[in-house]
């Protein structure tokens, strides 16, 4: 058993030291197309974490006629959080709104001179929890909170709220075809260069058949070859997506990216980075196995 | 024994490569497979060696019917026949000692009994001096020598020729035929394809005479 392992382990290192230019180009498709595949997904993240700070802003505020009491407040509060859809209820008395409203006026706070807090109706702030926080579910809180007379004035946003959810679909679908074709893009290019490889053993594999190598003992080393080419290309794609991250991301649109409201711009985290090399060794693998099944045919 | 019964080849449904063979080569034989050039004997030793199967009829090789083989034991079969071609067929980026060593690493043999085999195998063919050459460092006739022994290295129990002496001069082409005959004075079976007739006169065996497709003539000279 042991000599079988070292035999294929010999046979391995055979084939790759045979012709180090076609292993550099298999490896070198491999982590190219993966590197562009993860700074694409480097770009969804924080595009993801653009929106995600965008629709913190998205909730409902329950206009109400009359201030009420504190015991009022205390139950509407109760029903309007006992709802799915609700993370967090605030209320806003007139005094506090008429506050925030100077404060947000700033220095022409001035003109609100001989106003009080009765301007202002007292209020209902109501934030969604993050898998509503979308028109639908803006859509089934507002009908909800409908069937109770006391908040029938209410606002959230309809037009902004249609937009968010047109730009989210359009990153989703972009995302899904944009990344689909890559990943199929990337197995082709490896498929075809990993035959390329085989094409120019054809003669060594021919042999093997011929005197008596079995399917498996042909195709291991090749297969093993190929996870490990990919495993190779996967950490130089990390390398590479770590490289552009830092250069163009970091660099180039940190300015842009935090106007838009993030902290700090995410690189991918350890699990992804593994699900990226394990991606690698499985693209070789597969592209082995794609391009073997041509080739032996025992 | 080899008992081909009733076979027939066709590549494509309008050209028949072998029509109705039926064939019996008892163990130990001689056998020259002969005929002009597209006459099936390629095709009668791919059949043989399970690269392709009849379209009709059996193949038995000692009593197993090759044609019913499923392709994972097609291995096990070929490592009962040792095959030598015109081209010789050996891997350029290895050595003589490493191409011989091949099919007997593919069966998984210990290194020491594979040096062993290996030295013996090129002992007896004569290129026991040259194990670590590179077949492009050697005449043709020693290459051909080469693939032979690689061919007997595994003491097969068939011995299948296509065209062995094709592209080697007269005095390597007796060599080689020496090989060949000592391959069955120790008990292998040796099927030989050639339309060298000089061949047959000066090593004459049991000759089958083909003729596009069929056999045309079984004799001894």
């Amino acid at each position: 058993m042991l000599d079988r392992v070292r035999c294929l382990m010999r046979r391995v290192w055979r084939n790759l030291k045979q012709s180090p230019v076609l292993c550099t180009a298999a490896i070198g498709t491999v982590a190219v197309a993966l590197t562009i595949i993860a700074f694409f997904g480097i770009v969804v993240l924080n595009v993801q974490q653009v929106t995600r700070q965008w629709s913190q802003d998205i909730q409902v505020t329950a206009y109400l006629e009359q201030s009420p009491s504190a015991s009022q407040i205390q139950a509407w509060t109760a029903k309007i959080k006992a709802m799915p859809e609700v993370q967090k209820v605030v209320f806003v008395s007139r005094d506090e709104a008429f506050r925030r409203f100077q404060k947000r006026l700033g220095p022409d706070a001035e003109l609100l001179e001989g106003f009080g807090p009765e301007i202002l109706p007292a209020a209902m702030e109501i934030t969604l929890k993050p898998p509503y926080r979308n028109q639908a579910g803006v859509g089934e809180l507002v009908g909800r909170l409908r069937q109770d007379a006391n908040f029938s004035d209410l606002t959230y946003e309809q037009e902004w709220l249609t937009r968010f959810d047109a730009f989210i679909g359009l990153l989703k679908l972009g995302g899904v075809i944009f990344g689909g074709f890559l990943l199929f893009a990337a197995l082709f290019i490896v498929a075809n260069t990993i035959k390329l490889t085989l094409y120019a053993r054809r003669d060594e594999i021919e042999i093997m058949g011929l005197v008596g190598g079995s399917s498996m003992y042909i195709k291991t080393p090749f297969l093993l070859e190929g996870a490990l080419q990919g495993l190779v290309g996967g950490l130089l794609a990390v390398a590479g997506a770590f490289g552009l991250f830092q250069w163009l991301l970091k660099e180039g649109l940190a300015g842009f990216l935090l106007i838009s409201g993030i902290g700090h711009i995410l690189f991918l985290s350890l699990p992804q980075q593994l699900l990226l090399v394990a991606a690698g060794t499985a693209l070789g693998l597969l592209g082995s196995a794609a391009s073997l099944r041509k080739f032996v045919r025992i | 024994m080899i008992q081909i019964c009733n076979v027939s080849m066709s590549y494509q449904k309008d050209s028949t490569a072998l029509i109705d063979l039926t064939i019996r080569i008892p163990k130990g034989d001689f056998v020259y497979l002969t005929g002009a050039s597209g006459a099936g004997k390629s095709t009668l030793l791919k059949l043989l060696y399970g690269a392709e199967k009849p379209t009709r009829g059996q193949i038995l090789i000692d009593g197993q019917n090759i044609t019913r083989l499923r392709s994972s034991r097609i291995p096990h079969l070929r490592r009962r026949i040792g095959i030598v071609f015109q081209d010789f067929k050996l891997l350029n980026s290895r050595t003589l000692f490493e191409n011989v060593a091949f099919p007997l690493e593919v069966q998984g043999r210990k290194r020491f009994e594979i040096s062993t085999k290996v030295y013996q195998a090129l002992k007896h063919v004569g290129l026991h001096g040259k194990l670590h050459r590179f077949p492009l460092q050697l005449s043709g006739g020693e290459q051909q020598r080469a693939a032979i022994a690689r061919a007997l290295v595994g003491d097969p129990m068939i011995l299948l020729a296509d065209e062995p002496t094709g592209n080697l001069d007269d005095e390597v082409t007796q060599e080689i035929m020496e090989l060949f005959k000592g391959a069955n004075a120790r008990g292998t079976t040796v099927i030989l394809a050639t339309h060298n007739r000089d061949l047959i006169r000066q090593f004459p065996r049991r000759v089958l005479l083909l003729d596009k497709g069929r056999l045309k003539e079984d004799y001894t000279p």
